[in-house]
């Protein structure tokens, strides 16, 4: 099993591309074994996704995008080239995306359906963006709708990777009063594996890091309840963050100009929702590993959770109840408070009749009992 | 009238109250009162972890004050106690357990095993599995008056005595006096040197005191064996005499269980506070010592030790007063690695030293004192007392070790200052 020299370059893979691009094996062994790592996997297994990736054909890859912003675009092409991210890019076989692709019109349609048709039942569909429900009309690419698109195109893919929060949960277009109807791909695609990889935008290394496993492992990785790979939003911002030991000794600022904020303290109280966001940023970090919104002074707003655009106040701590959970709690109180009368009462009732049957004992009794 | 397991079991019902529900539910079943208890670690036997003596009474507590122990117990799920169990579990109970509190410091959630021991010891004897020498005592104290047989005329006789040695008089039924002084049968017949030692201390120090005749005897068996109802009567003699008499102050002799069992237990048993104060002869002497009269000569040549009686220091407070008295006769001492509250039992509290049967595993749990006094290397054992000293003395004589045990109270009138 131990294939420790050269692997062989096999012509049209991704090991030709790197090869020609005068990636050296080592520098591409490094690159897998921090994507490992990111994705939580045994360093041994840096080298069977080397030798995975570098065999494996270039990926065929569709992305659609719907009602969006392009930012998810703007961060995946952030790979810093030319550093390793880029590789990624070079796995695969990106046929169509809007903003990326150099064809424009008839021929950038018929690059979707040529691909659809080459590859399929194996070709890798991204979207990013939401589906307005409410009338078609407000997002059509070449006449045809973003429902219907996404239908015809979801129907071959082998698997479909929903990127940015617009996509996987509704993001900023589904936000109350949500007037274009928007939905995520999920609400419609059921029939497909659907992988999520939320955020606004997602971290460049956890979108390129999710195509990585697909690639290596041709399946999709572990999940969440709410679809998102374990080993980039197993944990919360709040675990993670370096601030962490002033929220657990309780320094916390109070505004963002205080001595509190400027020595780094906590910011739970200035509306942090790291404790019920999870994502990577804490540990990956953005911009090849620079910083992340805590660390330039500003909390954690959560856009890698369903609806954080209508989950209250960004500057506003997350200990306030909302209403229904006072109600709850309040419910809750009265129940435990009339459950314990209830067990007080059996339990004194209990002790009296065992007073009541109580017979004195004397020592003729005791003396009676010995034998 | 009999004693059976329905009594016993309701028993345990009617003594489970808040302590024990909060100290059954909060055992976290860490084990560190195993470490802390004597019978653990002289014999390595788990079954002496002081939270397994009390097994039964907690599945009592379970089935009948908790909701999922009443559902279970509605379903025919849980295990009913039995009487052969309580008979398996007598030994532990009784025998291993001198109800000295150690275990009760170390436990980290607070939980009190011997108020609990205390407690179910109740369950144990109207479910008839007390021990039969327990029994013979509690009859003898109820009927003859004493845990020992001694009658009044013995008393008498050893008045006479200490009379004739002394040359003090000793009063007897003083009406107005403002001490009442209690013995332990222990000390009427094995250290009569405790009476002549009060005498000479109370003449010097000024007092009027009195002995009762209905009320001389200090010991309680009913707590030892766990009958509220038998020690009720014992505590109300002396409650009785004291009123009687008029007395400011009753006075505890050193014996550790009757002063708990009169000072604490006496008035919940008797249902109102008592009209007088209830003091242990150190607290006494103690507080005679801090108003000046007790003037003491010369000291004690031999190194000495001093042994804390359990009940004293870990159940009743009295920590500080016999170092203060030890100051005065003794330049020479030294206290064991763990002395004060956490000092090791003698092994015969709690009426573990009456018990026969008991004696063996007694002095296999004495080897933790022995080890104690050998690192000391001291002379002389001093402590206050008297079943802790009959205790000392025949696990010492067991093992060879030729230390003397003397009663703090004797060692100071021995110093008292003659004259005036």
């Amino acid at each position: 099993m131990k294939k420790t020299q050269k692997t062989e370059i096999l012509p049209g893979t991704v090991g030709e591309g790197l090869a020609q691009r005068g990636v050296t094996r080592r520098e591409f062994l490094q690159y897998c074994t921090s994507l490992a790592a990111l994705l939580a996997l045994p360093p041994a297994m840096a080298s069977v996704m080397a030798e995975a990736i570098s065999k494996a054909r270039r990926q065929s890859v569709i992305w659609l995008s719907f009602q969006e912003c392009t930012g998810c675009t703007e961060s995946i092409t952030r790979s810093h080239s030319p550093t390793l991210e880029n590789l990624i890019f070079d796995m695969i076989s990106l046929d169509y995306h809007h903003t990326l692709q150099a064809a424009s019109g008839e021929a950038a349609e018929h690059a979707r359906l040529q691909s659809m048709k080459d590859n399929e039942g194996k070709y890798l569909l991204i979207v990013d963006g939401s589906i307005p429900m409410g009338n078609p009309g407000y997002s059509v690419i070449a006449g045809i709708s973003n429902h219907d698109m996404l239908v015809e195109t979801a129907k071959g893919a082998a698997a479909i990777v929903a990127v940015g929060t617009c996509a996987t949960y509704g993001g900023i277009p589904m936000a109350d009063p949500n007037p274009t109807g928007a939905v995520s791909v999920s609400d419609i695609v059921k029939d497909k594996p659907i992988i999520n990889v939320p955020g606004c935008p997602p971290i460049p290394v956890v979108m390129t890091g999710v195509l990585a496993h697909f690639l290596t492992f041709g399946g999709i990785p572990e999940l969440d309840a709410l679809g998102r790979p374990k080993s980039f939003y197993g944990e919360t911002i709040h675990d993670r963050c370096y601030r962490r030991p002033f929220y657990d000794q309780g320094k916390f600022a109070e505004t963002f100009d205080d001595e509190a904020a400027r020595n780094g303290w906590c910011l739970f109280k200035l509306g942090c929702k790291g404790p019920v966001t999870h994502n990577a940023c804490a540990t990956t970090k953005w911009n090849d590993g620079t910083s992340f919104p805590i660390e330039s002074g500003h909390g954690c707003i959560g856009c890698s959770e369903p609806k954080f655009w209508d989950a209250g106040p960004f500057y506003k701590a997350l200990s306030m109840p909302v209403s229904a959970t006072t109600a709850m709690l309040g419910a809750s109180v009265a129940a435990g408070a009339a459950a314990g009368v209830a067990i007080t009462w059996h339990n004194r009732s209990t002790k009296a009749a065992a007073k009541a049957s109580h017979e004195t004992v004397t020592v003729q009794d005791l003396a009676r009992e010995e034998k | 009238m009999s004693v059976n397991l329905a009594k016993g079991i309701n028993a345990f019902k009617e003594v489970i109250d808040a302590p024990i529900a909060s100290f059954f539910s909060s055992c976290v079943h860490c084990g560190l009162c195993a470490e802390a208890c004597l019978f653990y670690t002289e014999t390595g036997d788990p079954q002496y972890t002081p939270i397994h003596k009390l097994e039964p009474l907690r599945r009592v507590w379970k089935q009948e004050y908790t909701l999922l122990g009443k559902l279970g117990k509605m379903l025919g799920l849980s295990k009913p106690v039995t009487d052969a169990e309580l008979e398996e579990w007598k030994p532990l109970v009784y025998n291993s357990c001198t109800m000295c509190s150690r275990c009760a410091m170390a436990c980290p959630v607070g939980n009190d095993m011997t108020y609990m021991i205390r407690k179910m010891r109740e369950g144990m004897a109207a479910s008839g599995h007390a021990p039969a020498d327990l029994i013979g005592a509690s009859t003898r104290s109820v009927e003859i008056g004493s845990p020992m047989g001694i009658r009044l005329p013995a008393v008498k006789a050893q008045m006479k005595h200490v009379q004739a040695d002394t040359g003090i008089e000793i009063p007897l039924d003083v009406a107005g006096a403002e001490y009442l002084v209690l013995m332990s049968s222990m000390e009427i017949i094995n250290f009569p040197e405790y009476l002549a030692a009060v005498a000479k201390i109370m003449k010097q120090a000024g007092k009027t005191w009195t002995l009762c005749s209905e009320a001389f005897e200090a010991t309680n068996s009913g707590i030892q064996i766990g009958v509220s109802d038998i020690a009720k009567i014992l505590v109300q003699r002396i409650v009785d005499g004291a009123e009687k008499l008029k007395v400011k102050t009753v006075i505890s002799p050193e014996c550790g269980h009757a002063y708990t069992a009169l000072r604490w237990e006496g008035p919940n048993l008797v249902g109102r506070p008592y009209t007088f104060d209830v003091l242990h002869i150190l607290e006494v002497l103690d507080g005679f010592r801090s108003a000046g009269l007790l003037k003491t000569t010369g000291f004690e040549d031999a190194l000495l030790t001093f042994h804390d009686p359990c009940q004293l220091v870990r159940r009743g407070g009295v920590l500080e007063q016999p170092r203060n008295l030890l100051k005065m006769v003794a330049k020479n001492f030294v206290d064991t690695t763990d002395h004060g509250q956490m000092n090791w039992c003698c092994g015969g509290g709690g009426g573990v030293s009456a018990i026969e049967e008991a004696e063996p595993l007694r002095l296999q749990a004495f080897k933790k004192k022995k080890s104690q006094l050998e690192e000391t290397g001291a002379k002389t054992l001093v402590t206050a007392c008297a079943n802790c000293r009959i205790v000392l003395e025949e696990g010492l004589e067991h093992y060879h070790m030729n230390i003397p045990v003397v009663g703090l109270t004797e060692m100071i009138a021995d110093h008292l200052t003659e004259g005036e």
